[in-house]
């Protein structure tokens, strides 16, 4: 048939135009895989005792509440565990580190961005905060002080200082770094759209449904078109 | 079913004040179909759905969206703020604002196609040019209605876009700076320019509906065309909408659901295709993105426009490539419609989809010197497809075009 013809070009350009697309961009080192799990409610706890202790140093999550951690059945904290972190902060306050933004300009040059959406925020995601995390090596050149070289952020030089202090660590801490690298990337990526999980158990009944309508109005198609010769 | 209701007594009240059984009948239990269109038909009533989908979502998204660029804690705005609020904390929000994001891709995907079909059968022709032309005005209502939506969510993609298209006016000779002004609201992008294009992002869709109606009349006065791009005279030939076509339509638009719940549900971001990377990081008129190029609906456009050294040029040459569709139907001079039976044409409209689509590869990369050259070789061919139409006819040799379907 014709049509098939006509699909068939379609097609072909289609995949033409939309095959890789993804290119590291500058200084960009190969992203390492990381391996997260945002359902694993372990290691998305995990991740957010590492964002608690390391990163809210100098970053925020604003669009995270304190209410949040109880209400998200994927971190399930209890209330005690929330007011403890919480200070005499509100339930209703998003996560802000305490760092003000010009101390954090006069120490580091520029400030901290918000990490509430940093996984979808960068190419490659949480495979790039995974792998800037633990990209952290002495410049090749020499001319960028240890701790501000990464091989993996656009242009190498970055203001924020090795925040797991990945650089020089012994062999045996390697297992627990990349560990804690991994589980702040799952606890970014979760934070990031925190519907998420619903969205795929709500999206697995819509696509069972949809697939069985679908067949049945094309059974119902071809019936009432039985007796017409086309 | 309709058969039962149209025997109601509350229908034959109805009918009596309306002569709505005089309009069914005529619009679609007798409304003549020809019975041989394939499934690329399909793709009219998709859009309608769409259409109808984004409208519905935009009007519950704008129950909870605040156009302002005010700043607020961490770089942010309040409209960005609004928008995560939406994601967060309103109920299924999340769900309204996915189908609204993936449903403005998903409208230029079936549009796309729908205008690709008249292109390869040649439904444009003689009839039908002003329902062709009723459409091209369609297609530039969905591109600013598209562009002024996706500045509302504030990021640096929404930001910067604007910044680069609303330039693009200042290089129009005498008039130019000021038409940008006015459509900034300013002499920069800021809040000013959010407000008015929020305005403008509920004007279009109105619009556009009420175009569509117009779109829809004109078709029903003369009907659809076919595959084989025949006129058709023996009733033998045509089957009445209902239900034939609406069974087949209802078919078509569960198949498409199963994709575009599939992208909702589980890929909504359709890997920075559909909700760009940069757009999840709040606008900063300081930072300029490291490459900033449109949604991939609008980057074929875009390659146009960059193809050329000059400003000015690359804008005239992006409103021809647009304006030469509304003449196309004049363009176009063989008395065969269908590509089925033109040898060349449908060898040069194969190339010209694939051409579109590398005009789009171009302006979604990061431009290098070879891209520029594959760009402008794409842009060439794009108008020479147009302009060579007029002489096809003189060296052509069509098939033979059957009698009857």
């Amino acid at each position: 048939m014709k049509m098939t013809k006509f699909l068939m070009a379609m097609i072909a350009a289609s995949v033409m135009g939309f095959s890789s697309q993804a290119v590291a961009s500058g200084g960009g080192a190969a992203l390492e895989h990381a391996n997260i799990d945002v359902t694993d409610q372990e290691q998305l706890r995990r991740g957010l005792t590492v964002f608690t202790d390391v990163c809210m140093g100098c970053h925020s999550a604003k669009y995270l509440t304190y209410g949040g951690l109880m209400r998200y059945p994927e971190l399930g904290l209890t209330r005690e565990a929330v007011d403890e972190l919480r200070g005499d902060k509100s339930l209703m306050d998003g996560m802000k580190s305490d760092l003000s933004v010009e101390d954090a300009v006069v120490s580091y040059g520029k400030a901290p961005p918000d990490l509430s959406l940093v996984v979808p925020g960068r190419r490659g995601g949480a495979d790039y905060v995974y792998s800037l995390l633990i990209g952290y090596e002495a410049d090749p050149e020499g001319k960028v002080p240890d701790g501000n070289w990464n091989k993996v952020f656009p242009g190498n030089r970055i203001a924020m200082p090795d925040p797991l202090s990945w650089l020089d660590h012994d062999a045996d801490e390697t297992a627990e770094l990349t560990q804690q690298a991994e589980d702040v990337s799952a606890f970014l990526a979760f934070i990031a759209d925190p519907h998420q999980n619903t969205r795929r158990a709500i999206g697995c009944w819509v696509m069972g449904f949809l697939l069985l309508l679908t067949l049945v109005l094309w059974r119902l198609k071809v019936e009432v078109w039985k007796d017409i010769k086309h | 079913m309709l058969d039962k209701i149209m025997k109601t007594q509350l229908f034959a009240w109805i009918d009596k004040r309306t002569d709505a059984g005089a309009i069914i009948k005529s619009q679609l239990t007798e409304y003549p179909a020809p019975k041989n269109l394939n499934y690329m038909w399909n793709f009219g009533s998709l859009a309608l759905l769409v259409l109808v989908l984004q409208i519905l979502t935009g009007i519950f998204l704008v129950m909870y969206y605040k156009p302002s660029a005010e700043a607020t804690f961490g770089g942010f705005s309040v409209a960005f703020d609004s928008v995560e609020r939406i994601m967060r904390d309103v109920n299924f929000g999340w769900l309204i604002r996915y189908m609204h994001a993936v449903g403005a891709s998903m409208f230029f995907v079936v549009v796309y196609m729908h205008i690709g079909r008249g292109l390869y059968y040649g439904s444009f022709k003689a009839p039908r040019e002003l329902l062709w032309i009723i459409g091209v005005v369609i297609l530039l209502i969905m591109q600013g209605s598209a562009f002024f939506g996706y500045l509302l969510p504030w990021g640096q993609m929404s930001f910067w876009g604007a910044v680069v298209i609303t330039n693009l006016f200042g290089a129009i000779p005498v008039l130019g700076e000021y038409i940008g002004q006015v459509l900034v609201g300013g002499f920069a992008v800021g809040d000013p320019t959010l407000n008015r294009f929020f305005s403008l992002h509920y004007l279009f869709p109105l619009l556009l509906a009420a175009i569509v109606g117009g779109h829809i009349h004109a078709l029903h006065v003369v009907h659809s065309s076919n595959p084989e791009g025949i006129d058709l005279h023996k009733p033998e030939e045509t089957i009445p909408f209902h239900p034939y076509y609406t069974i087949k339509d209802a078919f078509g638009v569960a198949f498409f659901l199963l994709f575009y719940c599939y992208i909702v549900f589980f890929n909504p971001q359709m890997g920075g295709y559909f909700i760009e990377v940069d757009n999840y990081v709040p606008a900063n008129n300081l930072q300029t993105p490291a490459h900033i190029a449109p949604v991939w609906y609008l980057t074929p456009w875009y390659t146009i426009l960059r193809s050329f050294e000059s400003k000015l040029l690359g804008v005239a040459a992006m409103g021809a490539s647009l304006g030469i569709l509304f003449v196309l139907p004049f363009l176009c001079r063989s008395a065969v419609r269908s590509a089925r039976y033109r040898p060349v044409y449908q060898i040069m409209v194969i190339m010209f989809f694939i051409d579109v689509i590398v005009l789009g590869y171009c302006g979604h990369s990061s431009p290098t010197a070879t891209l520029k050259v594959v760009g402008q070789i794409a842009t060439a061919y794009y108008f020479l497809f147009f302009v060579s139409l007029p002489f096809l006819p003189k060296f052509e040799k069509t098939k033979p075009v059957p009698e009857g379907i």
